[in-house]
């Protein structure tokens, strides 16, 4: 993976140093809190419900051992032993005290971490597979990409102001789960027809209260044009992005209310009136950066592992996490180990600082050393030998970490809602334990197949309800927790926004609806279906009718 | 004059955040802030709302507190009237850190900020 160059190490001490000196002016009261906040904030420190809260940038979800390691010390040290990884891969502390954040920032630097571009109307953390550079349906491994994607947005000054926040999403392979249509722009690496490889880029998607799906802006960039053509859409934004009103101000609001062709000539007449050569990176900088991603050192191995298959055919429990959590490598002998942070009494993405230790321990003995997070609030370790599964799943279980649940309805993407939020206007929490609770029966989870829950605690979206396959949306009622229902949502590269199915549950009659409407699918499905291909074919209506009774 | 305004109506609490530690805080009828609720000064009466606002200005000036505001309170139960005060109050539903908010208030007793303390 990357690691810091001269110039990083620089930028990040001096940003911590100065934000130290911003805490203790605002404690010695010669700066107020207005002029304080936004510097908090683009420290990535929140003023939450309860406490303050520290979001820590990770970059396309990408950390070595020492750093998770650093991780769980911080959560020890510093708050109350948890973390909680986000739908955007970075980790949230909840209870940091501010007199503490100075030297948490410092802990941070010292293995390569900081918390800028976390919040604030700035290009933010750059996001993509966490699966890269171990899958066969991978055009190219996107992290070489996202790394100078972030080398030329962080503190990027033309780009610190912008009218609100930016979000950028990378993938590589030709599945998409690094949800690219739900960004601001999103990007695909493609190989046109001359084996010459480019990037789709697509622009205007968001989820928030005004959930849009991001439209082809160009379909070959090339690798030198990348930069170049990326800052030329800024600049557009940056110039024409509406500032008037907070909630009109993302780019995605410019695309539709602009039309995404007069979006796109202006961008060409921004290119064409840059210099290329000044922004964009050259070829020895492209190859500097991706040795950094070079694969690891892979062994020569059968892809069948004898004692691996006894363990599968002899350990039901093990067979079962391995047949829901491990997905396929595209070197034989390998395998992607998907580590569940969603079991059934904790907050979906919590994990404790004794865990982050064991995960980085397990990183080191199975994967060389390296995690990654996903924003669907798991980890991954994606190089393990086959042949070290069943020990890595003893570790899992000991840590209590071996849930084996990815994909099924008990993992929820699931935001903090309102029992940690400012914002929130209902709890999501209690939801996510309450549907797994309902769904607990792996035999039954399995029957049900993949299926995405995804639940926000109120309209800003953070939980993705709008692209979950059932997306449920908390909001308050005279003073009840009340909650939407939405269908069909996808956050892939068959993207599309959920459908409300009518008027709101309170929370006592929403695990029911949604137990009826898994019963339903389950009576209609035809073949393979999943949840998501049966209510394609059949439509809203069956949905509405178990939901509602008949109209 | 404070320039905190209430527009509810019925009995007012004042609230806020401390600063260096970030806790919710309330004010109490001691004129200092309390991270128990229980501790705070609840009253409808117009002067005393009008010394509130006044010290929630002084105490924020003064570097002790962060974003103070009024709450309605419940005529009868003595409790918040909005649904968000009362988590704000209670802490996480969920709460799965060491000690819990309410373990740790509870063993630490109410955190005071301000006054001569």
């Amino acid at each position: 993976m990357y690691r810091y160059d001269e110039f990083d190490h620089q930028f990040v001490r001096a940003r911590t140093a100065q934000f130290r000196n911003q805490v203790e002016r605002r404690l010695a009261g010669t700066i107020t809190e207005d002029q304080f906040k936004p510097l908090r904030l683009m420290n990535g420190l929140y003023l939450q419900l309860h406490a303050y809260m520290l979001r820590v940038a990770i970059p396309y979800g990408t950390l070595s051992s020492k750093q998770m390691r650093q991780l769980g010390m911080i959560a020890d040290k510093y708050d109350r032993g948890y973390g909680h990884f986000t739908t955007r891969q970075n980790i949230q502390f909840n209870w940091p005290e501010l007199t503490a954040v100075p030297d948490i920032l410092d802990d941070l630097a010292d293995v390569e971490m900081h918390a800028i571009q976390t919040s604030g109307n700035c290009i933010r953390n750059v996001t993509s597979d966490p699966w890269s550079g171990s899958t066969a349906d991978e055009i190219e491994d996107p992290r070489p990409t996202c790394e100078i994607l972030r080398q030329w947005s962080s503190l990027h000054p033309e780009f610190t102001f912008l009218p609100r926040k930016f979000k950028i999403a990378v993938n590589g392979a030709t599945e998409d789960r690094a949800a690219i249509r739900a960004h601001d722009i999103g990007i695909q690496i493609v190989r046109n027809d001359e084996g010459e490889v480019g990037y789709h880029v697509l622009v205007g998607g968001g989820l928030g209260r005004t959930p849009i799906m991001a439209q082809s802006l160009n379909p070959f960039v090339t690798r030198e044009q990348l930069l170049p053509y990326l800052e030329a859409c800024m600049r557009v934004y940056n110039r024409y992005g509406r500032r008037d009103n907070k909630y009109k101000a993302r780019i995605k609001i410019l695309v539709q209310e602009e039309g995404i062709d007069k979006f796109r000539s202006e961008v060409e007449k921004e290119y064409a009136a840059l210099t290329p050569a000044d922004i964009a990176v050259d070829q020895e900088e492209i190859d500097r950066i991706t040795a950094y991603f070079s694969p690891p050192e892979y062994e020569d191995l059968s892809d069948v592992d004898t004692d691996y298959q006894r363990a599968l055919e002899t350990n039901a429990e093990f067979k079962s996490w391995n047949d829901n959590n491990v997905a396929a490598h595209k070197i034989a002998g390998y395998a992607i180990a998907n580590i569940s942070l969603k079991p059934i009494d904790g907050a979906p993405g919590d994990i404790t600082g004794e865990q982050m230790r064991s995960v980085a321990d397990m990183a080191d003995s199975f994967s060389f050393g390296e995690i990654r997070a996903t924003h669907e609030q798991n980890l991954v370790l994606a190089n393990v030998k086959k042949a070290d599964l069943f020990a890595l799943w003893m570790r899992l279980k000991e840590a209590k970490l071996a849930d084996d649940n990815i994909g099924l309805i008990s993992d929820i993407i699931c935001c903090p809602g309102m029992d940690y939020c400012a914002l929130a206007t209902a709890r999501s929490i209690p939801i996510a334990q309450q549907i797994y609770e309902r769904f607990k029966d792996p035999a039954r989870q399995k029957a049900i197949g993949e299926m995405k829950i995804k639940i926000s605690g109120c309209i800003n979206a953070c939980g993705h309800h709008h692209v979950g396959h059932i997306g449920i949306l908390g909001l308050e009622k005279a003073g009840v927790e009340n909650y939407q229902v939405k269908l069909g949502g996808d956050a892939t590269e068959t993207a599309a926004v959920g459908a409300v199915t009518g008027k709101g549950f309170e929370a006592d009659e929403l695990i029911d609806a949604i137990e009826r409407m898994v019963d339903l699918y389950l009576d209609k499905k035809e073949g393979e279906e999943r949840f998501l291909d049966t209510y394609r074919r059949i439509g809203m209506d069956p949905f509405k009718e178990v939901l509602y009774g008949a109209a | 004059m404070s320039t905190l305004k209430h527009k509810g109506k019925g009995p007012q609490a004042l609230t806020a955040n401390g600063l260096r530690k970030g806790p919710v805080v309330y004010l109490t009828p001691d004129y200092v802030w309390s991270t128990d609720y229980a501790d705070a000064l609840i009253t409808e009466d117009a002067a005393a709302i009008e010394k509130m606002g006044e010290t929630g200005d002084r105490d924020e000036d003064a570097n002790l507190i962060v974003g103070p505001y009024f709450i309605d309170v419940e005529a009868d139960s003595g409790l918040p009237a909005r649904y968000r005060e009362k988590f704000r109050m209670n802490g996480p539903s969920f709460d799965p850190g060491q000690p819990t908010h309410i373990d740790h208030n509870k063993a630490r007793g109410a955190l005071i900020i301000g006054g001569e303390k």
